[in-house]
């Protein structure tokens, strides 16, 4: 099995950590997209809403599960075949929560470039916005390197 | 390829067997989100759909720059299937009814 080793730098991403879970805290029992459902047979929009609801909540604590104590001691996170679809999915669902309650105020454009003005964010907006890069970092990453390995799946 | 990936989408047992206002064939429409990466609706649409890269990237290029892109069109029970695999991915898609049928 292919797997991927990454060193990422502790003192940048361990004060990540924090707002990131408070973030998939915030997921619990929210979708993280909005989906339109409303045509589906109400009992079948309840399961379906719970599944999904089931399917986040287990990739978002497979994610979590990465910064173990490995993480801590080297920083070093690790991606294979076993987590890495419920590592990207997670990643999006944390990334379109940060964007919907923390980076509301932010254009798409701005955001899709980065090109924000630092000094004029707060430093929850700036926490905010480096959680929504690392996050879109790691799912390039895994893209890159077990494209193959996904699509075999 | 399954339509379907880590989950089964959960099966449309409480509906009546012949609903006419279900038959027909119906679309898939993934429509446009500013969060999602490119390379990931590439991904997505890859695995789900089984494209190949050409056809993946002109959907996910058709929805940055539509808003939309109609990925599947098909028999109601299965687009379900693909629509719930794509809510599980965290993209935004639809069912609608292709009113060319």
């Amino acid at each position: 099995m292919r797997r991927i080793e990454v060193k990422l730098n502790l003192q940048v991403v361990a004060p990540l950590l924090d707002l990131m879970k408070e973030t998939v805290g915030d997921l619990t029992g929210r979708l993280a997209a909005p989906q339109h459902l409303q045509d589906l047979d109400p009992e079948l929009r309840a399961g379906w809403r719970e599944e999904l609801l089931q399917g986040q909540n287990d990739d978002c604590s497979r994610f979590l599960a990465m910064f173990d104590r490995e993480f801590f001691s080297g920083g070093v996170v690790g991606f294979d075949e076993a987590n890495a679809e419920s590592v990207l999915r997670a990643c999006a669902a944390i990334r379109l929560r940060l964007r919907d309650r923390e980076l509301a105020g932010l254009a798409d454009d701005a955001l899709e470039s980065g090109s924000l003005e630092a000094a004029q964010l707060t430093p929850r907006v700036q926490k905010a916005f480096m959680c929504y890069v690392f996050l879109a970092t790691v799912q390039e990453l895994i893209i890159r390197h077990l494209d193959a390995a996904l699509l075999e799946g | 390829m399954s339509p379907t990936t880590a989950r089964t989408a959960p099966a449309p047992a409480s509906r009546p067997e012949t609903e006419p206002a279900l038959a027909g064939l119906w679309r898939v429409v993934v429509l446009n989100d500013p969060v999602n990466l490119m390379s990931y609706v590439v991904l997505v649409f890859r695995r789900v759909f089984g494209f190949d890269e050409p056809t993946a990237r002109r959907h996910m290029l058709e929805v940055h720059e539509q808003g939309r892109s109609i990925v599947w069109t098909g028999v109601r029970e299965k687009a379900e299937a693909y629509v719930f695999t794509l809510h599980q991915w965290h993209l935004t898609a639809i069912l609608v009814p292709d009113e060319a049928h």
